[in-house]
């Protein structure tokens, strides 16, 4: 019988942004309870404010942005003002019958609105808070101001990131902000699973730059054993030749190529067909080629341009070498090996969106445990009925009461919508503009893709 | 303090690499005791990765394999051999996990399969860790760090906002397998749970393509909704640049002049007549004109230290931090103040330092320690199942251990 890994554990989300809903949205997919809080006055603007459908922004923007619609599937959104006293009472309710608090403000923010982990425990004795920051919540630097790239910054990721020549690179993808709530949803299971065994709660204080630092235990072990410092070099490996992205025959198409050992060299060789360079003693052992890189890459690039990134992956996957085309947005979304995997989980935001392909945020596949699909990411209050009458008790005439007197529900202070400046993006080159992902998404996941009929 | 989260766990470990071992040291590192199963001879192909204590190659002092493999047991079983397989069943058999990453088609050639475990313990949890899962066209690709990276999606994203143009680069380190590993720690601990709930064991396939995929949070959503394919980080949303490093007198330093008090850089470079200057008021102004905007503020980044100006800055609410190199991070003081860094005698490489606890629990700790030598545990392991000296030496002389 199909059962959820983390069926009634309940989690009280305070977090915005990125790292923090990263975490929770984990904890949905695994079966959890999330109560995602904002307020009229402090709504996760950021995620909800960017990348609208069709890129307009719409009656109501805050409820159509992508960025939100795909950290916050499946979470339950309640509007609470948390600085009004009785809002943080009415808080103090929901941690009662909650079992973990999730939250990502700037340190302080808790303690000053009396919601510190302290008092917190004595509402409900074992529960688990899990506080994430850029530094930690204590030592001299915890009230230093950052975003991502404070924390991978900070931790010796940027400075090995990018190429020698050019300056330290920070990643494209928000790692860190992933790392950080990756990190924080790693140790609430841990800690739940400790509760499990003894009853216990406990406080967690996990810093963003901390984390991203444990990823990267080789590099300053390379420091502490060796006195060496590590820096950037591009896409070369410590040993490996070839190492690294290819140009391959389209507009803006690499291809990843690292071989690993002579064996895979010889079977590089046979597959781009032998060419007499390849004899050459520079590149007949693998200390050689990696003394050779240089030149190395350049004949490798020669093969590489004659094929598109997909084909020439095809032909030395084939022959056993390690290769990987470097895929773009659109290619992620039609891909024969994530499609069939269903890596992409078709969401249906409603009316004004429709539904849209949304990444798994935890892509683990489990035997026997129910597979279900999210449900949409919560529109702004709308599941205060359920939260406050059905959970918490309320009469229904007291959520009145309270919507009038501002402790709850409202319209979030929003900034206008604005689109998203494709003209400026594709001017800058910082991206490419798909005018048909419409009916191409729709060939994967569906006619109805993207339609915006009310629901 | 209580005692460790998975003091009471036992986990089999079949894996080698980064991935698998950086999932079960983190069980190791809060409380589990996690026996790990080594090829007799080589061991763990982490053993031969550098870098090596005094850059002299050896398989106890590799710092990755250190670092990836804290508080385990190793034991050496030949699974190749019947014997092997028989000694391994009875491993799994007192076991609450056991985590693997062979690969679907060297699970099936082995005979060691998700059904065949049940069998003997049908509370089980196994986590299959794998490049790209064990179904679909890729399942039995050959893979490394980089090819993950790239089929992730997630290089496509590695290119300056101030170049765009540039070959993708990879993120330092080894991003592809780490995100991998902490995935399969997340989704394994969940199962936990579950198994002390309800007695349920689960067979968890973890795909490390997937893994690196599910890490970018923004740019699938500009494609499903608006059709754009980026080819650098999002923060540029509105033409703002964020987190591009500029150099200073000692290195780099990160700026972020998109965001909240970006005026006030007028105030951090002493020319607050220029507070107005719409240059420096506007955050889209830099990315619109960057040389006029650098003119402005590297000649005076370059007069400074990076520390200097992110204290300076932060002052003035800017978010502006250093760009620090993994030496740096020994005399960091933020982390000096948490006691990050742990320190732990090994027999072979003496004192080692390391990166510590990913976060602070208080109440369920976590613990330094050191990778264990080649079939360190043999002895306590094989005689915990009844093995005599005897019959060590034995399987020893057969190469089943």
């Amino acid at each position: 019988m199909a059962y959820k890994l983390l069926e009634g554990i309940r989690i009280l989300d305070l977090a915005m942004v990125f790292a923090g809903p990263i975490c929770s949205r984990m904890l949905d997919t695994l079966g959890a309870e999330v109560i995602k809080v904002e307020s009229a006055t402090r709504p996760d603007v950021f995620t909800r404010a960017n990348v609208y459908p069709e890129n307009e922004p719409g009656e109501e923007p805050w409820n159509r942005g992508s960025f939100f619609h795909s950290i916050n599937a499946g979470k339950y959104g309640i509007s609470l003002n948390m600085g009004s006293e009785e809002g943080r009472e009415i808080f103090k309710r929901l941690v009662k019958i909650s079992d973990a608090v999730v939250e990502n403000f700037s340190p302080r923010v808790m303690e000053n609105w009396g919601l510190g982990y302290e008092e917190l425990k004595k509402i409900k004795p074992d529960l688990i808070m899990v506080s994430m920051s850029g530094l930690g919540h204590y030592g001299p630097l915890r009230d230093f101001y950052m975003y991502v790239p404070g924390m991978e910054g900070m931790s010796g990721l940027t400075y090995n990131t990018g190429y020698p020549d050019q300056p330290p690179l920070l990643s494209g993808h928000a790692y860190g902000d992933w790392t950080l709530g990756a990190t924080g949803a790693a140790v609430l299971l841990t800690a739940l699973y400790y509760r499990q065994t003894t009853g216990k709660g406990q406080y967690i204080d996990v810093a963003g730059r901390e984390a991203v630092i444990s990823h990267l235990g080789e590099i300053i072990m390379d420091y502490t054993l060796n006195g060496r410092e590590r820096m950037r070099c591009g896409n070369y490996h410590s040993s490996m030749a070839p190492h690294g992205c290819y140009r391959c025959k389209g507009n803006d198409e690499w291809i990843n190529i690292s071989v690993e050992n002579d064996e895979q060299w010889r079977k590089f060789c046979k597959a781009i067909g032998d060419p007499a360079w390849t004899e050459d003693e520079r590149f007949t052992d693998d200390l050689s080629r990696w003394r050779h890189r240089e030149e190395l890459d350049r004949l490798v690039e020669a093969w590489t341009i004659q094929h598109d990134h997909y084909e020439a992956m095809k032909i030395l996957q084939e022959a056993g070498v390690p290769a990987g085309a470097v895929l773009n947005m659109k290619e992620m979304h039609l891909d024969s090996h994530l499609v069939e995997r269903g890596f992409f989980e078709v969401i249906d935001h409603g009316q004004g969106v429709g539904k849209r392909p949304i990444p798994k945020s935890m892509p683990a596949k489990f035997s026997d445990v129910e597979d279900f699909v999210p449900k949409r990411a919560p529109r702004f209050g709308q599941d205060n009925e359920y939260v406050f009458c059905d959970l918490l008790g309320m009469p229904k005439d007291e959520l009145k009461r309270l919507e009038e007197e501002k402790v709850i529900g409202g319209t979030p202070t929003f900034p206008p919508g604005r689109p998203t400046r494709i003209d400026l993006i594709e001017k800058q080159g910082a991206g490419w503009f798909d005018p048909d992902y419409l009916s191409e998404l729709r060939k994967k996941y569906g006619i109805d893709i993207g339609q915006k009929k009310p629901g | 303090m209580g005692e460790q989260a998975f003091s009471n766990l036992k986990v089999i470990d079949c894996t080698e690499g980064v991935a698998g071992p950086y999932c079960t040291k983190l069980l190791a590192d809060f409380g589990a005791e996690v026996i790990k199963v080594e090829k007799p001879e080589e061991g763990d192909v982490a053993r031969g990765m550098g870098p090596f204590l005094k850059d002299e190659p050896h398989p106890e002092k590799s710092g990755t394999f250190f670092y990836l493999n804290t508080n385990k047991k190793s034991v050496t079983l030949n699974l190749k051999s019947e014997t092997g397989v028989k000694i391994f069943k009875e491993l799994v058999r007192e076991a609450d996990l056991l985590i693997e990453n062979f690969g679907p088609e060297t699970t099936s050639k082995l005979g060691l399969s998700y059904e065949i475990f049940r069998e003997v313990n049908p509370r089980l949890i196994m986590t299959s860790i794998s490049p790209y899962g064990q179904t679909g066209p890729y399942r039995e690709y050959k893979a490394t760090n980089l090819t993950v990276y790239g089929l992730g999606g997630a290089m496509y994203t590695m290119r300056p906002g101030t170049n765009p143009a540039d070959r993708p680069v990879v993120e330092g380190g080894l991003q592809a397998d780490y995100s991998a590993g902490l995935l399969s720690f997340i989704a394994t601990v969940a199962a936990l749970i579950n198994q002390t709930r309800s007695n349920r064991g689960t067979w968890i396939d973890i795909s490390a393509m997937e893994c690196m995929a599910s890490t970018l949070t923004m740019h699938f959503g500009e494609y499903s909704y608006i059709g754009l394919s980026r080819k650098t980080n999002p923060w540029a949303i509105h033409g703002y640049p964020i987190g591009y490093s500029s150099p200073c007198k000692d290195g780099w330093i990160s700026l972020t002049p998109g965001i909240g008090g970006a005026p006030n850089i007028a105030l951090l470079i002493g020319k607050p007549e220029l507070q107005d200057d719409p240059l420096l008021a506007k955050p889209s102004a830099r990315m619109a004109e960057p040389e006029k905007f650098d003119a402005l503020i590297v000649p005076w980044l370059k007069e400074h230290d990076k520390w200097e100006i992110a204290k300076e800055a932060q002052e003035l609410r800017l978010a502006f931090t250093p760009v620090l190199s993994p030496g740096e991070l020994q005399n960091d003081e933020q982390l000096k103040a948490r006691e990050f860094f742990a320190k732990t005698n090994h027999p072979m490489m003496g004192e080692v330092t390391y990166s510590g606890a990913p976060a602070k629990l208080s109440e369920s700790p976590w613990r330094a320690g050191r990778a264990p030598l080649l079939g360190e545990h043999n002895e306590e392991i094989y005689g915990r199942l009844g093995y005599s000296k005897e019959d060590l030496i034995r399987m020893r002389e057969e190469g089943v251990i």
